[in-house]
């Protein structure tokens, strides 16, 4: 595990057995359906579909790099977007508004995840799993109980426009990706997310605070799934209390398929953008081959066991 | 930092309790008995004799979206307006806890309850708990599985909501082209009777294909990306229907994204504010009701008049209304 603390490369190609499955997903896409999944449109589309998914997944990568997880994501999505909906309703405020108020609301509960994982040494597994409900509640409750809609055109613009050719919900993935892999793997920060993942007890012994770093790392994750919740409800043109049902599990699976470590330590930050990829490239192909999502969940379910399988016997062979 | 944290988790831990403090008010196990309907029955032009001191009880499955709300709010109206005193059950999805609620709610002493079932054959015994005990049951919106057991149903037929929907399709369609259908969560019964009846009618129209079918599991942003991905399939699709209105906005918005606003149509069903509103944006075809402020206001009417010793229909289903840019304004402005 010292093997990847001390690995500061930005990129490293060693372990890409994920990125030639991908590939080799995407060009047998391309073969089945060329006049339909192949076209430039739906590439992009693909890139754009993969982006909520992918912010995600970048928050709870620094949650699961370091040891935890957050299974409230999902739920922080609803509050999140309930929240800046709620703000978003008239055309005079400042399109800034909402933006600050779902990723204040998604560090808030953040943050109380983290303090409980930190502070009150609560297993991740268990606050997460309370915030989870008790946020999903409070969503409810503040927007009682159906979507809040009538958005401002300026609020449903921010998903709804291209940069520079480039859907704009890309666009923010693409950045949050980058700045995410520049935290993980250029910063002493970073490292320090790795250190305490590998070996809590090594990580205090080397002087590094545990426990600040810990609420840090889950307000990061919280402030993810804010920015998430924001982009679900500029999208959908409404905040939802219902939205993000069960989405925590596909950025966790994103997270697993890109080969990082559910132990905690290890993985690479592009690992988990190939895996929202992937996810994004396995529901679009299958939505045009017209495929039932049913059969999409066993896929999915599959590509998981595999994922971690492989993970797995790649650490036995390193020992 | 210590303290610096442990005010944080005070504070937002407060904010927390301030905010589901003040607003439990509709949800919450059996904290809200309604003493209300005092004061409502002296008002209202009641055919009681204004006032009793009888009380009913409402199981709801959960009070968490926009039919249960308006469902029970229509019992609640009615049941004072009818000079009744109200309490009001959540069961937060949980069946056990629905007959627990019931069992309690009838040992504590109650004359009349409705119920929306959790579990259709889950909740029979607690059924012949309440009758045993000689109160009346009304069971609305889900069929239970031993419908002799309570007094009477009313309720809406996810079939003939989903037949009624799929012919008002077939008339603006002109009987023929491509079209997709979003689906609830596979073998919920609102999936299962709306598709019921959506295939009988389409079994009736050759010239129409359906070329996708998928759950979006009454999701606006699932539906949005589904129908993204149909879109991109080149079929030409003339319109989509869906089983709820959540869905269906999501089915608009990639539809308008995409520049094909026009051209392909969007259905939903339930007639929601949001449903109501975005038919009078032109987002949406149309709508239809399955009547749900009837349904809570004529259980509440059924239930009284089982305690009044007037007979009732074994069934009562209540009509769904087609909502278009004709009519869905009125509509909307009920709700309000």
């Amino acid at each position: 595990m010292n093997k990847t603390i001390g690995n500061n490369r930005f990129f490293n190609f060693k372990e890409f057995g994920i990125l030639i499955a991908f590939f080799m997903l995407v060009a047998a896409l391309m073969i089945i359906s060329p006049n339909a999944f192949a076209q430039p449109r739906n590439l992009i589309n693909i890139l754009k579909q993969a982006s909520i998914n992918g912010i995600l997944s970048c928050g709870m990568m620094f949650v699961i790099i370091a040891g935890g997880i957050d299974l409230s994501a999902g739920s922080t999505i609803a509050l999140s977007g309930v929240a800046a909906a709620y703000f978003a309703r008239l055309d005079r405020t400042p399109v800034l508004l909402p933006i600050l108020v779902a990723v204040a609301v998604g560090g808030l509960v953040g943050a109380v995840n983290g303090a409980g994982v930190a502070y009150a040494n609560l297993p991740p597994f268990i606050i997460t799993l309370s915030t989870m409900t008790g946020v999903r509640g409070l969503a409810l409750i503040v927007s009682g109980g159906s979507p809040i809609y009538g958005l401002a055109g300026s609020f449903e613009k921010l998903t709804n426009q291209f940069l520079l050719g480039v859907p704009a919900l890309a666009v923010y993935f693409i950045i949050i990706a980058l700045f995410s892999g520049f935290i993980l793997v250029k910063t002493v920060f970073g490292r320090r997310v790795y250190a305490i993942g590998g070996s809590e007890t090594t990580a205090r012994v080397s002087g590094i605070n545990v426990k600040k770093m810990k609420l840090a790392v889950y307000t990061i994750c919280g402030c993810m799934a804010g920015i998430a919740g924001l982009l679900v409800a500029s999208r959908t043109v409404q905040g939802s209390p219902t939205a993000g049902d069960g989405y925590e599990m596909d950025a966790i699976a994103a997270v697993v398929i890109g080969g990082i470590s559910m132990s905690g330590g290890a993985g690479k930050w592009y690992g988990t953008i190939i895996g929202a990829l992937l996810l994004a490239v396995i529901s679009n192909g299958l939505d045009i081959l017209g495929v039932s999502s049913n059969y999409q969940k066993i896929i999915k379910g599959v590509i998981i066991a595999v994922a971690v399988y492989l993970d797995l016997r790649g650490k036995a062979k390193q020992e | 930092m210590m303290k610096k944290v442990a005010g944080m988790i005070l504070t937002s831990a407060l904010a927390v309790a301030a905010l589901t403090g003040c607003t439990s008010e509709p949800g919450g196990n059996q904290s809200s008995s309604k003493t209300a309907a005092t004061e409502a029955g002296q008002t209202a032009g009641s055919d009681t004799s204004g006032e009793t001191d009888k009380t009913i009880a409402l199981f709801m499955t959960h009070m968490s979206n926009e039919f249960t709300i308006t469902l029970s709010s229509a019992v609640e109206e009615e049941a004072k307006l009818r000079g009744y005193k109200y309490n009001v059950y959540d069961a937060g999805q949980d069946a056990a806890a629905q007959s627990d609620q019931i069992e309690q709610a009838v040992t504590l002493g109650v004359d009349g309850i409705i119920i929306e079932p959790v579990s259709v054959d889950g909740i029979v015994p607690a059924v012949k708990y309440a009758k045993e005990a000689g109160v009346k049951v009304v069971i609305v919106n889900q069929r239970i599985s031993k419908p002799e057991e309570a007094d009477c149903y009313v309720g809406a037929d996810a079939a003939t909501t989903g037949e009624i929907l799929m012919k008002k399709v077939m008339e603006d369609i002109d009987g023929k082209g491509n079209i997709a259908l979003l689906l609830g969560p596979m073998g919920s019964d609102g999936q299962v009777g709306r598709s019921e009846g959506f295939e009988k009618v389409l079994a009736e129209y050759p010239e129409v294909t359906v070329v996708f079918q998928d759950t979006a599991e009454w999701q606006t942003e699932p539906a949005l990306r589904i129908t993204e991905n149909w879109l991109n399939a080149g079929k030409d699709i003339v319109a989509v229907v869906s089983q709820n209105d959540g869905m269906a906005v999501g089915a608009a918005k990639a539809i308008a994204d995409a520049q094909k606003g026009g051209e392909i149509k969007v259905y939903g069903i339930d007639a929601t504010s949001e449903g109501l509103q975005a038919v009078l944006d032109g987002k949406l075809a149309a709508t239809v009701s399955q009547g749900t402020e009837d349904q809570g206001r004529l259980s509440a009417d059924a239930c009284v008049d089982l305690l009044e010793g007037k007979s009732v229909d074994a069934e009562t289903i209540v009509t769904n209304v087609i909502y278009t840019t004709a009519n869905a304004q009125d509509a909307l402005n009920a709700l309000k």
